[in-house]
């Protein structure tokens, strides 16, 4: 069962083309990072599922439902932080937790204020007034007390320092793996998404290049660095090479082939090395090597 | 959740409402002790004579501060709801967009009709001590433009201030400053009696823009 179906998305804005007949989905009960560089369209997806954006074509449904048309219903069930965690900062934090219980069926104010009590805010202070990692805190408690099934996190790391951002992301981990939620995230900080996520979607340009399971991602995806005989050697992207990184005679090589098979492919092509040895990645090495670094 | 919804309309406009009874109280009292003192030094019947006959006012003072105070309270009320496009926490909660759209500007309406209301009163029972009736009802008809205003001016600038492209934002600001401008052109007493009723529709009508900008948000222009 999927909480969330796109299909065939094509968006552009003006002449630009976003992305053409872009699917996924996203399983019940998983967490999917959505990884991509500025400008790869993370945010345009978000808006689509939010129904901020309607697509040229195509559509998101979210529980069986258009993102366009979503009902009240629906919407209930779906916990949305924006970008910065933008919340409504002229309240306090006991004038917001009154506004939103009353909307949903489901409230429990028991985990906001078990994390309002680790903030050293006024009762009255104002949310504007708070620290960017506070204001997380409460960004994160509303949804936590909204019990939604569906958690929606735009750019979650956005202005956290590392305390913050580990604190979100245990918290966050636990609360949706007890409760069974499904969660949609996107990050810039993708060291962090490695604690989090249970499925990995990479993006580039007008198209996805990887959608799995992270592990399963970091198991097949592989750098090898090599040194070459010479550095008058040159060795193309074709074949089994995803990205190469050619710097005199040291290259990167990243690939979902075997260490054999990449061996048999140099030998292939007659390129000559003096060493040869297989780089573990971390989750940012691999969307490095796979989306280039610029 | 309309009282949530209403609890989060007053938090933002409530400082502008009390400061707009406020001031609108100071004027009212500087109003009367004025009409007081000159009627101390000319008779009354002098004073109501230069006001029938040669349209001097007693309460020009009132006619900005309605158009003053539309202008504040959509500001308050819409303006915090702009930075960040905090509009999306407010078209995500769990109630039909256009439904939360027409609740805040109802209350934003009602509020601003409210403050208006209450001036008015004050302005008529403070009259009542020093004029007699037809003069009352002619500087009620006089002052009603300058309310109507003040409603168009709220309506308007939320209309501006929720559009999401800075291009429409300058055209609804220019046929804005045109069509309020209308309201607080100088005339004789009265003088806006016979068009009152059409101009207090199109402004009940300009209450309804603000979904279309709601639904242009929601589209994702930018």
């Amino acid at each position: 069962m999927y909480a969330i179906e796109c299909k065939n998305l094509t968006h552009y804005y003006g002449r630009k083309l976003v992305y053409e007949n872009l699917s996924f989905n996203v399983e019940e009960g998983k967490i999917l990072g959505l990884l991509g560089k500025n400008g790869t369209g993370k945010s345009t997806t978000i808006n689509i599922l939010n129904g901020f954006l309607q697509p040229n074509s195509g559509e998101c449904l979210i529980y069986g439902e258009n993102t366009q048309l979503l009902t009240p219903e629906t919407k209930s069930r779906i916990g949305f932080l924006i970008e910065g965690h933008v919340q409504y900062s002229f309240m306090n934090i006991h004038q917001i937790e009154k506004f939103y219980s009353g909307f949903y069926p489901n409230w429990n104010s028991a985990p906001y204020w078990e994390l309002m009590s680790k903030l050293k805010v006024t009762p009255k202070q104002k949310i504007s007034t708070m620290s960017c990692g506070q204001r997380s805190q409460v960004a994160l408690g509303l949804i936590l007390a909204q019990d939604p099934d569906l958690l929606i996190l735009d750019d979650f790391s956005m202005g956290l320092d590392p305390g913050y951002r580990r604190l979100f992301i245990d918290y966050m981990r636990e609360y949706a793996k007890a409760e069974h939620k499904t969660v949609f995230v996107t990050s810039h900080i993708i060291q962090d998404m490695e604690r989090l996520i249970d499925d990995v979607m990479i993006m580039d340009y007008n198209k996805i290049l990887a959608q799995q399971p992270v592990d399963q991602f970091m198991a097949s995806f592989r750098q090898f660095n090599i040194t070459l005989s010479s550095p008058a050697e040159e060795i193309d992207m074709d074949g089994i090479a995803v990205n190469i990184d050619k710097v005199k005679d040291k290259i990167e090589f990243y690939t979902y082939s075997t260490a054999d098979e990449v061996k048999g492919y140099l030998n292939s092509k007659g390129i000559t090395f003096t060493s040869f040895e297989e780089k573990k990645m971390s989750l940012e090495d691999a969307f490095i090597g796979l989306t280039r670094k610029y | 959740m309309l009282k949530s919804l209403l609890y989060k309309e007053w938090i933002k406009i409530r400082l502008v409402v009390w400061i707009a009874l406020g001031l609108s109280l100071v004027a009212l009292i500087n109003i009367f002790l004025k009409v007081r003192h000159d009627i101390l030094f000319v008779d009354a019947s002098n004073y109501w004579y230069s006001f029938l006959f040669r349209g001097v006012t007693y309460f020009s003072i009132l006619k900005f501060l309605p158009f003053i105070v539309g202008l504040a309270v959509a500001i308050a009320q819409y303006f915090p709801e702009t930075v960040n496009k905090r509009i999306k926490l407010t078209f995500h909660l769990p109630v039909s967009e256009n439904g939360v759209l027409i609740w805040m500007h109802s209350f934003g309406a009602g509020i601003l009709l409210a403050v208006f209301l209450t001036v008015l009163v004050l302005f008529n029972a403070g009259s009542a001590i020093f004029f007699p009736a037809n003069i009352i009802r002619a500087s009620l008809l006089t002052m009603m433009p300058w309310f109507l205003g003040g409603m168009a001016t709220y309506f308007l600038v939320a209309l501006i201030l929720l559009e999401p492209m800075w291009l429409f934002r300058g055209l609804y600001a220019a046929v804005a400053a045109g069509f309020v401008t209308i309201f607080y052109t100088g005339a004789s007493i009265g003088a806006f009696e016979p068009v009152l009723a059409p101009i207090a529709v199109i402004t009940l009508l300009l209450s309804f823009v603000v979904l279309f900008t709601g639904y242009r948000f929601r589209k994702g222009e930018m």
